[in-house]
């Protein structure tokens, strides 16, 4: 291991989103005025006044590809930085702008889209078009994940991918489970991370984080119909974040 | 142990059933928070009570003044006391970064602890998880230093619930306690189980009886036919139901996180954010799930199926081809736990209808 690692240059970019997860990130408080120890931060609409296209080591890009223009911008921010990490729902797996592709066609011609220069005919998340190194998922994202991602990469480590349910995390925290109540959650099919915030308030989990490779999406599904959810309706709940469009839980 | 149930002999059998003299004491049921209270503040132990917590889950927890009233002693709790032996995630020490080494630093502080409102099932999980963690590998220092500070009083089950089957594993006879509650009419009877017991001795609620501990235990409606399952579950190792049954399931790990004697954890090293320090973290990990089996090449319990069959092995086969007891103690609670209904007794049962390999 080197001895003196020097500082990491990160920056952060906004692409098609609310600009949420960059804001969670300085939820940090204290911590994140200790990580200005060993990162220097050279790119930021909301941190920095002037914003000089620089080489980076680590890229947190937030928001999903919509128009042309945002293609432009990610193609760019993937040649000049060493990493490339992808920062909450809608950079990993479309999101709320990607509500869009599960639009039926009507609804769909009625959008305002003008306002978005050459949009593109689906929304995207980054990993579509770039390769992404690491994906922090959430709505917003969970700030001391981004801690601890930014310290190993820092460190030259690359952080384990957990794949893990709600669920776990879930049973964790001692909720009692909604699905044994019969409210509809998708907590086993979602990435966890987020220490069970929704099921910890009694709400059913969205899938904002994603879902998880090993999903089991028929199971599910016809446990929701037993519920005596519709279709329609399930589609609503599956497809809520989760619009890639090469990827929608069977949808 | 205790020794009227170390003997197996019939006149033995015959004297623990009918005319036992076993010395106790009895607890008035009005008195039972004021003893708990008492060893909290008396005795400094740490009260650990089954409560039913601010999400309306059962689970256990530090006795306090806000939940003192919530008490819950209908049944077992849905959330075992496995997290005060087992923590879901853990510190294992922190290494500091010298010239030319490391030094390894560790905090071991733990209070002492008193376990109180553990069932029957309960009792022998935890000494199943002693079989693993103190007994079979060496010890493990991280759960010695937390077993050796715990005292257990153990309460009976009057009424099994619906999921119960510890009588098909012989669990629903206690052991393995320092103290253990018989209920009584308004009362509870003191079994003493092990030399520790006086440090939970009160003289002021203690009270002389001529109650003894028989017991008025309904039977559990739930039965498994565990006489030679091992064997069976083994030549049993490609039957379609573990199929059939694997497409039902989430792989959530419910089932896992629940089972008060699932042991498997991951390791994992943190950096301290702006020092050259690190930490090592122990983390509840789950077979249930992919990563579990992730190495270099890849995932060697790929299919849903390998996974499900792996929890279930390891409960009925495995374990006691090892240790010589099985994993299960009957608490019923991965099938309370599981969304997708799916039941260890319904496999094993199936199997038992319809092995292959069959002479």
């Amino acid at each position: 291991m080197k001895k003196n690692i020097g500082k990491t240059r990160i920056g952060f970019f906004s692409l098609s989103c609310c600009e949420g997860c960059e804001l969670a990130v300085l939820e940090l408080n204290r911590d994140f005025v200790n990580a200005l120890g060993f990162v220097e931060i050279l790119e930021s609409r909301i941190l920095r006044e002037k914003n000089p296209e620089q080489e980076l080591g680590i890229a947190f890009v937030e928001g999903s590809i919509v128009g042309k223009d945002d293609l432009e911008k990610i193609q760019k921010i993937r040649q000049r930085s060493k990493f490339l990490v992808a920062m909450g729902a809608c950079a990993t797996i479309a999101g709320i702008p990607g509500i869009r592709n599960s639009l039926p066609e009507k609804t769909k011609s009625a959008l305002p889209l003008h306002a978005v220069k050459k949009p593109l005919a689906a929304v995207h998340r980054l990993s579509d078009f770039v390769k992404v190194d690491f994906e922090l998922q959430g709505c917003a994202i969970n700030e001391k994940e981004f801690l601890k991602i930014l310290v190993q990469l820092h460190h030259g480590f690359f952080p384990r991918l957990e794949e893990v349910p709600v669920c776990k995390e879930c049973k964790e925290k001692e909720n009692p489970c909604l699905l044994l109540k019969g409210i509809a959650c998708l907590g086993p099919v979602t990435y966890a991370g987020c220490d069970a915030l929704c099921p910890g308030v009694k709400a059913q989990c969205i899938g904002c984080r994603g879902f998880t490779k090993d999903a089991n999406f028929a199971s599910l599904k016809s446990m929701f119909k037993e519920f005596g959810l519709k279709g329609n309706e399930i589609k609503n709940l599956f497809t809520y974040f989760n619009n890639n469009p090469f990827e929608k839980g069977g949808f | 142990m205790n020794i009227f149930q170390a003997s197996n002999c019939p006149a033995w059998k015959f004297l623990n059933d009918f005319c036992v003299i076993v010395l106790g004491y009895f607890l008035k049921k009005k008195n039972l928070l004021p003893y708990l209270e008492f060893l909290q503040e008396e005795n400094g132990l740490q009260a650990i009570v089954p409560v039913v917590n601010s999400n309306g889950a059962t689970c256990f927890e530090e006795l306090s003044k806000e939940n003192s009233e919530n008490l819950f002693l209908d049944s077992k709790a849905f959330f075992s006391a496995k997290k005060f032996f087992l923590p879901n995630r853990e510190r294992e020490f922190l290494f500091e970064k010298k010239a030319a080494s490391f030094e390894i630093h560790e905090t071991i502080k733990h209070r002492h602890k008193v376990l109180f409102g553990l069932r029957s099932c309960d009792l022998h999980a935890l000494n199943a998880l002693d079989k693993v963690f103190l007994d079979f590998y060496g010890y493990d220092s991280l759960y010695r230093n937390k077993r050796n500070t715990v005292l257990t009083i153990g309460l009976e089950c009057l009424k099994p619930e619906k999921n119960c089957f510890c009588e098909s594993f012989g669990t629903s006879k206690p052991d393995f306690f320092d103290l253990f509650f018989w209920e009584k009419k308004d009362g509870f009877f003191v079994e003493i189980g092990s030399p520790e017991w006086e440090k939970l001795y009160c003289k002021k609620f203690f009270e002389k009886t001529r109650e003894n501990r028989n017991s008025q235990k309904e039977n559990c409606s739930l039965k498994l036919e565990t006489k030679n399952i091992a064997e069976l579950l083994e030549k049993n190792f490609e039957n379609p139901v573990w199929e059939k049954e694997s497409e039902k399931c989430l792989s959530c790990s419910s089932c896992t996180q629940i089972c008060p004697t699932c042991y498997c954890f991951a390791i994992e090293d943190f950096f301290i954010p702006g020092t050259e320090d690190s930490e090592r973290y122990r983390e509840w990990d789950s077979c249930q799930l992919q990563q579990f089996t992730r190495i270099n090449a890849g995932i060697f319990r790929q299919s849903r199926k390998s996974r499900l069959r792996q929890f279930v092995m390891h409960k009925l086969s495995f374990f006691r081809q090892q240790h010589n007891v099985h994993l299960c103690v009957g608490c019923g609670r991965c099938i309370d736990a599981c969304p997708a209904k799916i039941s260890l007794v319904e496999i094993a049962s199936q199997i038992q209808k319809n092995p292959i390999g069959a002479d």
